[in-house]
């Protein structure tokens, strides 16, 4: 049975129509420890067939060494959203519940291939930055405060091809949400030094990146 | 097990400005079943919320008391139900602007300023902003909020699988939230002020006879110890004066609600409490400032109550409109 009905897939449809440029969805699995690697694939494929300006590619994070260089990821399952350059944005595990929202969000940033909701101030400070800025978002599928931490990480990347943002399904990484003493979300760690607990203002994260380079 | 629904996209138009018949703020049922009633009614009508559509009701698992659903409704989704047919009627939403300043200016023009600089105009405002979990005020409490310490247990419940935590709190909040941690946490200890729980006996008789759930009354948690992290709650035993101390990893904390007022404290008239009082057609003492749901006195923190008093505060706005078109 498919994930999606029909009355989703055509508003995804609609949300995903008319984008500038085209996005790849590029998901890397893993043969074990993956309960939700096939429930991800379908639903990237899924994604991808309700636009023509998006694709999914599969690969295996225990096979493809190329591509895992290539993205530069370090654990799966893993998808990165790839617009006419690769912005930086990637989930970790299962975007489902709130966190399908930001998936979608992120596939119209790379489709539209700038921030769409960063006020100038925000923009303007990314645009200064010199060092590389590393933003791990860790979410729930159930947290409905999730998601702006995660999407407002998502605008940071595509403002920047200096930051870096990993949202992260803390469940299903439960190893590096110990060592991170995850225990709320939304969780922002900022170049693993400075953390922002819960859906904070962009003007938050930025102070945290400050303080952090 | 997952859905994947399309969570209305926080990016939006922006609302369409001028005149509003009808300012709404607060985007719980309370706000949003005034905005269905209004917009369905013709009226022009902008609803403002400080973070997303939902309200607390967003954040309850499961919703098993309100008509219609006998198998329940995820409190989420019945929200997300609520806010498109708002929108269907032709509602503007904009959310993450916090509403902070109400500024009555002459008989049918209220305005209203936001966070983010933006001012709106309406010729009537309901005040629908519900309320928040209280703190205790207790040592612990601030130093390791988002360390162990939780409000949210939909959000946070997940992350405390096979690990101990305790519900501070056996009313209903406590308990039905305390259900959704059993699924996760390896054991749940629940402790509560008074001698007995206030929570509806469905709740206890599902929670407390729980293998996993173990129960402290006429227990007064004093401090919550830690490290880096949660390690420890510390609670008094009210009849003894016996102090216990019981490992913990995670402290959901459910000791009521306390209403979202401040902005309004120079307005309109609050009970004791803080919430604000208002006749029964949800008329505040302002002239064109409404009041429903948690927000409101005496009120029973239901999503029925709360739908309820919205559909009250849309009928007055109508009645309200009609007499200043016919004073014009």
């Amino acid at each position: 049975m498919a994930l999606l009905n029909d009355e989703i897939r055509g508003q995804v449809a609609e949300m995903l129509a008319g984008l500038p440029n085209k996005v790849k969805l590029v998901t890397f699995t893993q043969p074990e420890n993956c309960p939700y690697c096939d429930l991800i694939v379908e639903l990237m494929q899924e994604v991808a067939g309700t636009s023509p300006q998006v694709t999914s590619e599969v690969y295996d994070f225990t096979v493809h060494k190329d591509k895992v260089a290539e993205y530069k990821i370090d654990k799966a399952p893993a998808t990165a959203i790839v617009g006419a350059k690769d912005y930086g944005m990637r989930f970790f595990g299962i975007p489902a519940n709130y966190e399908f929202g930001t998936l979608l969000h992120g596939i119209q940033l790379a489709g539209h291939g700038h921030a769409l909701e960063l006020d100038e101030a925000t923009k303007g400070f990314l645009a200064s930055l010199e060092k590389p800025v590393h933003i791990q978002v860790f979410v729930t599928p159930t947290c409905p405060y999730c998601p702006r931490a995660a999407t407002l990480a998502f605008e940071m990347a595509t403002a920047s091809d200096l930051v870096r943002a990993d949202v992260i399904e803390a469940q299903e990484f439960m190893e590096l949400s110990n060592a991170y003493n995850v225990m709320g979300v939304p969780l922002n760690v900022i170049n693993d030094k400075e953390r922002v607990e819960g859906a904070a203002p962009a003007y938050m994260i930025v102070e945290a990146i400050k303080k952090s380079i | 097990m997952f859905d994947f629904k399309v969570a209305e996209e926080p990016r939006k138009e922006a609302p369409s400005g001028g005149l509003y018949d009808y300012i709404i703020i607060g985007a719980g049922p309370a706000g949003l079943s005034s905005a269905i009633y209004a917009a369905r009614d013709g009226m022009k009508v902008l609803v403002l919320e400080k973070e997303v559509v939902g309200g607390l009701a967003a954040t309850t698992e499961l919703i098993e008391n309100y008509p219609g659903f006998p198998e329940g409704i995820a409190g989420e989704e019945l929200m997300e139900r609520m806010r498109k047919q708002a929108e269907r009627f032709g509602t503007e939403i904009v959310e993450f602007d916090e509403v902070t300043k109400v500024e009555p200016v002459k008989k049918g023009l209220i305005r209203v300023h936001t966070a983010e600089g933006e001012t709106y105009e309406g010729k009537v405002v309901l005040l629908a902003t519900g309320s928040q979990p209280k703190h205790l005020g207790i040592p612990g409490e601030e130093e390791f909020y988002g360390r162990g310490v939780s409000y949210c247990a939909t959000c946070d419940g997940p992350l405390y699988k096979g690990k101990r935590v305790v519900v501070i709190g056996c009313g209903n909040s406590g308990l039905q939230e305390g259900q959704n941690l059993l699924n996760y946490a390896s054991e749940v200890t629940f402790i509560e002020f008074l001698d007995h729980s206030p929570a509806e006996k469905i709740l206890q008789e599902r929670v407390m006879n729980h293998p996993k759930a173990t129960c402290y009354f006429n227990s007064q948690v004093v401090e919550i110890k830690g490290d880096e992290k949660v390690t420890a709650v510390v609670f008094k035993d009210r009849a003894t004066g016996e102090l216990k101390e019981i490992p913990a990893d995670g402290v959901f904390i459910y000791v009521g609600y306390k209403p979202d007022t401040e902005f309004v404290k120079d307005l309109v008239e609050l009970n004791r409490w803080g919430y604000i009082k208002t006749d029964e057609k949800m008329r505040t003492k302002v002239e064109g400032v409404l009041a429903a749901g948690d927000v409101r006195a005496d009120n029973l923190a239901q999503v029925t109550v709360a739908v309820s008093d919205g559909c009250k505060a849309a009928m007055t706005t109508r009645e309200y409109l009609a007499e200043l078109k016919s004073e014009a």
